[in-house]
């Protein structure tokens, strides 16, 4: 009896694959989509200012846009990263809207009941002086520095992403930092 | 990245890596994935239909057309009528009338009180209108 062949592992799809595959009409093709990039995108969307409790409506309405947009998407970054900045455009939106509104959410460290307290404060003291000092930065240099820094993006992908050129998105990245540290000393 | 070196700032990337991440952990990755194909089915299922209007295209041939109108408007008021241009003809399509509008019109043409009836002599036919022809051979059936 010959000896039984190596079952070759499946390789999951690629992302080009999965949009290709919801645009035919495949509901867990964008499902799978959606899996694969919500807690990246959650990250993004939180650091860059998102209220916790808003956290989970910004991220689906994010996918939603991209759905529905993605016939424009053209490959020209990666497709996490179109949705990293179509996530930033939701969150700008939802800003506008809370400010009509005049809603103050209340701070995650305010909110969350998990842990010890103190040093839950004390852990999330240094990261709320890094996201107001973000909320302070203009949203360009907010932007380039959480995909470079949080996301770990290379300056090409996110000039890229955002319709700027690598040399404009290093020294939004450069003007970020020094105004980060400045919050942070 | 190494070639950086602001970015050998530690505290400063630890933390960057580390924003959002709780927040992030505690979204229910499934249960969004499953509003989110819920909310793509319904929207499918009521397409959005957007009005004519709301078309680039034919937001493009309004706006050309204003600017034309305008443009008209303007043009006549800047060279006024030659004196000797005649006034336009207002011209009435009988296709465009319902059978008790014709019959008034003939009736008021066979009135003794009417408009004195177009001669054959004073004009040439091609002048006419639908209307005045019309007259015209109402006037020439009274006479024979």
């Amino acid at each position: 009896m010959p000896p039984a062949e190596p079952v070759a592992a499946v390789p999951s799809p690629t992302d080009a694959a999965l949009i290709a595959a919801w645009q035919g009409g495949d509901e867990q093709a964008a499902a799978e989509l959606v899996r694969r990039h919500a807690r990246a995108l959650a990250r993004f969307l939180a650091g860059a200012g998102a209220p916790e409790a808003d956290l989970d409506d910004v991220v689906q309405e994010t996918f939603i846009r991209a759905f529905r947009a993605v016939a424009t998407f053209r490959g020209q970054c990666r497709f996490r990263t179109w949705l990293l900045t179509i996530g930033g455009n939701v969150l700008k939106d939802a800003h506008r809207r809370a400010k009509r509104s005049r809603v103050v959410p209340l701070g995650d460290d305010l909110r969350s009941t998990d842990g010890d307290p103190h040093e839950r404060a004390v852990a999330a003291e240094a990261e709320g002086r890094l996201g107001e000092g973000l909320q302070q930065l203009p949203r360009l240099q907010r932007e380039v520095f959480l995909l470079r820094a949080q996301q770990g993006l290379e300056y090409e992908e996110i000039a890229a992403a955002l319709g700027t050129t690598p040399g404009a998105a290093r020294v939004h990245y450069h003007h970020a930092v020094r105004r980060l540290k400045d919050c942070l000393k | 990245m190494k070639d950086d070196a602001t970015f050998h700032d530690a505290r400063l990337q630890e933390l960057a890596q580390r924003l959002g991440t709780r927040a992030a952990e505690r979204l229910d990755v499934e249960r969004t994935a499953q509003a989110v194909v819920a909310r793509l089915r319904e929207q499918a299922r009521a397409p959005a239909r957007p009005s004519v209007w709301s078309q680039p295209a034919w937001l493009k041939i309004a706006a050309a057309l204003v600017v034309v109108a305008g443009a008209g408007v303007v043009a006549r008021g800047v060279w006024p009528a030659r004196p000797g241009a005649a006034a336009p003809v207002e011209t009435v399509d009988l296709s465009d009338m319902s059978a008790p509008q014709l019959r008034e019109l003939l009736r008021s043409v066979e009135q003794p009180g009417a408009p004195e009836p177009v001669s054959s002599q004073d004009v040439g036919l091609e002048d006419l209108s639908p209307a005045q022809l019309r007259a015209l051979l109402a006037s020439l059936e009274t006479e024979t």
